[in-house]
């Protein structure tokens, strides 16, 4: 079943690439035209492109960068004490929280051996929605022995948040990917809390390799009218949700798989689980708990591993005011 | 009348729980779950059974059926592209195990049992490795082969997951024959209203959200408690 779903106000051609949800079958009833401004407006439809190279020197650096309001990246640092020649950013929006009717699009691309740390620097808030959606699409693409680890700050949805988003993964068979999402119930702590009070996530990843074999497809959809989070063995009794796909060569993610110990701590209220992924492609570790700030650590201490089993090198403490 | 009792004999005679494809050898991580003191009685069994309905419902019954459909229409390809499209949407390492070796069970009964050139060629292409050979993929083509319909088809998938998952109960939680049968009897309600949600997704629509049950299952593959298979 086709949803098609047009735009009936002018839209401008911003020069980058349009992002439509319209056959998305669980956004179909929420294509509304929002009363503010449409979607697709300028500084409504963010856009960026980063791509990594090697240059003549063999530093890795951020050769190529395009971006649209209200998406900004702005120069490459190297603060990373334990990969200090690793070009890190950090995404910002200048228009605060993804409100209704946003599009996003990001590229992110790796050059042959090249190598980055690519987070967001705070939390991305999806705003309160009544008319229509939020969108990203994202396209992931890392040559050979390319090296990225991709960990933004975690997603809080409102109560009546719609978001949708597709992420888009090319990797070569040598390349290592570290991917991870954290997602609140909602803002726990606003008013008189607003867990799972959002109308809609839905969540989708998927990889294949340059020749276009695919390797795995995770699509996850939240929606708390019709299927209440709270039930056991979705959510159960914990608040937070944090996702982590890891694609690596089949030594490496067996040795990451060998060194990573999933677990259940009552007392904690923290639970972990790791897998293969299908096709050789990787692992996928999951992790559920109370509040960010421990599920934050048990993520990033597994990028430690990822870290330490493909590059060798040690993570850093993470800086006190993340 | 004894075309339709023909058909509900096939119908029992696929879903029967020593139909032998191995269900019984499968826990679906209940025996995790119980050792965890996630699952304990009878309503936190009821909730862990309802949670492997769903989950399945939206990715197995979704394959289940258009393969159903593609061995009526004669169309191998989308049977074949329902099973691997299936396997890509499995995270669970165990899970993708259980449901290639039963598929490949159940193929081979089929086989046996039926004249059907289209289950004859997935077996082949199974053991030549080219296709994964998923048990809802094998459900579909055997019961399309056997008359049985789609929706009957899709209740014998329901009651087949929630069963595994009962009978594994009688033997790793404190619960009672007469608990199980009326998780069953209670669950059995909801199916039609699962069906018509199923009957329309395309098999790129197949989707999940259980990460409770992902970490279960974790804790399972990397464990070793090994009463079951997961």
């Amino acid at each position: 079943m086709a949803f098609d779903y047009q735009t009936h106000l002018t839209t401008h051609d911003s020069g980058v690439p349009s992002v439509d949800f319209s056959q998305s079958r669980e956004m179909a009833p929420y294509h509304d035209e929002p009363k503010a401004m449409y979607v697709g407006a300028p500084g409504k439809h963010g856009y960026l492109r980063l791509g990594f190279e090697i240059d003549p020197r063999g530093k890795s650096i951020l050769r190529d960068l395009d971006r649209r309001a209200p998406l900004i990246v702005q120069q490459a640092l190297y603060f990373d004490k334990g990969m200090p020649d690793m070009p890190c950013v950090y995404i910002l929006s200048s228009g605060g929280p993804n409100v209704e009717g946003d599009r996003y699009q990001q590229d992110i691309t790796l050059g042959p051996g090249a190598f980055a740390w690519v987070s967001t620097g705070a939390a991305t808030k999806l705003a309160e929605m009544t008319h229509n959606y939020s969108g990203l699409r994202q396209h992931i693409t890392l040559a050979e022995n390319s090296y990225l680890e991709f960990m933004p700050e975690p997603v809080y949805p409102c109560r009546h948040t719609r978001f949708i988003s597709d992420t888009d993964i090319v990797v070569h068979p040598t390349a290592a990917l570290f991917y991870s999402e954290i997602f609140m119930g909602g803002r726990k702590y606003y008013g008189d809390g607003e867990l799972f009070e959002y109308d809609i996530l839905s969540v989708c990843s998927h990889a294949r390799r340059p020749d276009g074999t695919p390797l795995f497809r995770e699509k996850f959809i939240i929606d708390p009218a019709r299927v209440n989070p709270r039930g056991l063995g979705i959510m159960g009794k914990y608040d937070v949700f944090a996702n982590v796909i890891v694609l690596a060569p089949r030594s490496e993610a067996d040795r990451i798989y060998a060194a990573t110990t999933p677990y259940i701590d009552p007392e904690a209220k923290l639970a972990c689980g790791i897998t293969h992924l299908p096709n050789d492609a990787g692992l996928l570790f999951k992790v559920l708990g109370m509040e960010p700030g421990p599920v934050k650590k048990v993520v990033r201490d597994f990028l430690a591993t990822f870290r330490r089993e493909v590059k060798g090198r040690e993570l850093p403490e993470e800086f006190p005011w993340r | 009348m004894s075309e339709n009792i023909t058909r509900i004999m096939r119908l029992l005679q696929f879903t029967d729980s020593t139909f032998p494809v191995g269900t019984f050898s499968f826990s679906n991580g209940l025996e995790t779950a119980g050792f965890e003191k996630i699952v304990y009685d009878r309503q936190t069994l009821h909730d862990f059974a309802k949670a492997q309905a769903l989950q399945a419902a939206f990715t197995d019954g979704v394959a289940a059926i258009a393969a159903h459909r593609a061995w009526l229409a004669d169309d191998y390809e989308a049977a074949t592209l329902a099973d691997s499209t299936l396997i890509l949407c499995k995270m669970n390492d165990e899970a993708r195990q259980m449901l290639r070796r039963m598929g490949k069970k159940l193929a081979e009964l089929g086989q046996h049992l039926f004249d059907s050139p289209m289950i004859s060629r997935w077996l082949a292409d199974i053991r030549a490795d080219v296709t994964p050979g998923t048990y809802p993929v094998a459900q579909g083509l055997t019961f399309a082969a056997a008359g049985i319909s789609e929706r009957d088809l899709f209740c014998s998938h329901q009651y087949g997951v929630v069963n595994m998952v009962l009978s594994a109960a009688l033997r790793c939680v404190r619960v009672s024959h007469y608990d199980t049968q009326q998780i069953l009897y209670e669950m059995s309600s909801g199916a039609e209203a699962l069906y018509d949600e199923v009957k329309d997704m395309r098999i790129d629509e197949m989707h999940a959200f259980f990460p409770e049950l992902d970490i279960i299952a974790s804790l399972h593959e990397k464990g070793n408690m090994r009463m079951f298979m997961n």
